[in-house]
């Protein structure tokens, strides 16, 4: 592989990293959202009981 | 069963991301003129699609919203909750074009950025749907979610303009491959890849849009509630 190769080869995967780590932190985020929101009806159904 | 079922497509999506990877790094051969750096492509294209069509998602939201929210308001919480759901994930697909792009640009055209006529408009959209998600965040009282529905379906207006761009105006983005001028297209070595990684995307996009939905209908219930306990200790 001559070394621009190598160099694009490189930029494709920090194109491919990127998109991961904003997918994946993106579904870590909402996960995190959803786990809050449970604790937030269960502790409202311990309240109310 | 339910929880099967969601199972069982986060499966298929992961598989489908998987094989588009490998498609996209091993079968795909590498552009004639661009060589390696053309597999960005195989990203690039699916996450803008994948925003297109999420930002749209939020448009009819948007618009369901303010029609119902006098005569229907249940409907119209729903409507809201896709509303933002849609603009949410639609952000995040939008992010990663734009930042995949200028990788791209880096190594195709020597800079990161330029002025270009379907790159100012991407910014633009991605500007007014971050500014929908911070009027969302920080904005309260019971306008918010009649402000960020007219502002949701302003900056849908956005979409078309970005994707006839390089239509209307020949700046440095490459022209249209699909449904551009005649000989437009891509060869069938590299449509395979491009298709399996564009289904791969989209099965991923309805994944994470129907999660935040979920949320942010959690999110609504909640708030429902709080508010009908805060009544009842007044009265």
């Amino acid at each position: 592989m001559n070394p621009a190769a190598i160099l694009d080869h490189k930029f494709v995967i920090a194109a491919y990293t990127v998109t991961w780590v904003l997918q994946l932190g993106y579904l870590t985020w909402i996960g995190l959202r959803w786990r809050a929101e449970k604790r937030n009806a269960d502790r409202r159904g311990q309240r109310s009981r | 069963m339910k929880k099967l079922a969601i199972g069982l497509y986060a499966l298929v999506t992961g598989s489908l991301m998987i094989w588009g990877f490998y498609q996209a790094m091993y079968v795909a051969p590498s552009d004639a003129m661009q060589g390696e750096i053309s597999r960005i492509i195989y990203y690039h294209v699916p996450s803008f699609a994948a925003a297109f069509t999420f930002f749209s998602v939020s448009f009819l939201g948007s618009i369901g919203f303010l029609s119902f929210r006098r005569s229907r308001p249940e409907w119209a919480q729903v409507a809201d909750a896709w509303a933002l759901a849609g603009a949410e994930v639609g952000v995040v697909f939008c992010t990663v074009g734009l930042t995949t792009g200028p990788l791209w640009g880096r190594r195709a055209w020597g800079i990161w950025w330029t002025w270009d006529a379907r790159l100012t408009t991407t910014l633009v959209l991605w500007l007014i749907y971050v500014s929908y998600l911070l009027l969302r965040r920080f904005a309260a009282g019971p306008q918010m979610q009649t402000l960020s529905a007219v502002l949701g379906i302003f900056g849908a207006l956005d979409v078309p303009i970005v994707y006839m761009a390089n239509r209307w105006w020949r700046t440095q983005h490459p022209a249209p491959v699909f449904g551009g001028a005649e000989g437009s297209g891509m060869d069938k070595s590299m449509l395979g890849p491009f298709l399996w990684n564009l289904l791969a995307w989209f099965c991923w996009g309805f994944f994470i849009v129907i999660l935040r939905f979920n949320v942010e209908r959690k999110h609504q219930q909640s708030l429902a509630e709080e508010a009908e306990e805060a009544l009842a200790a007044n009265i």
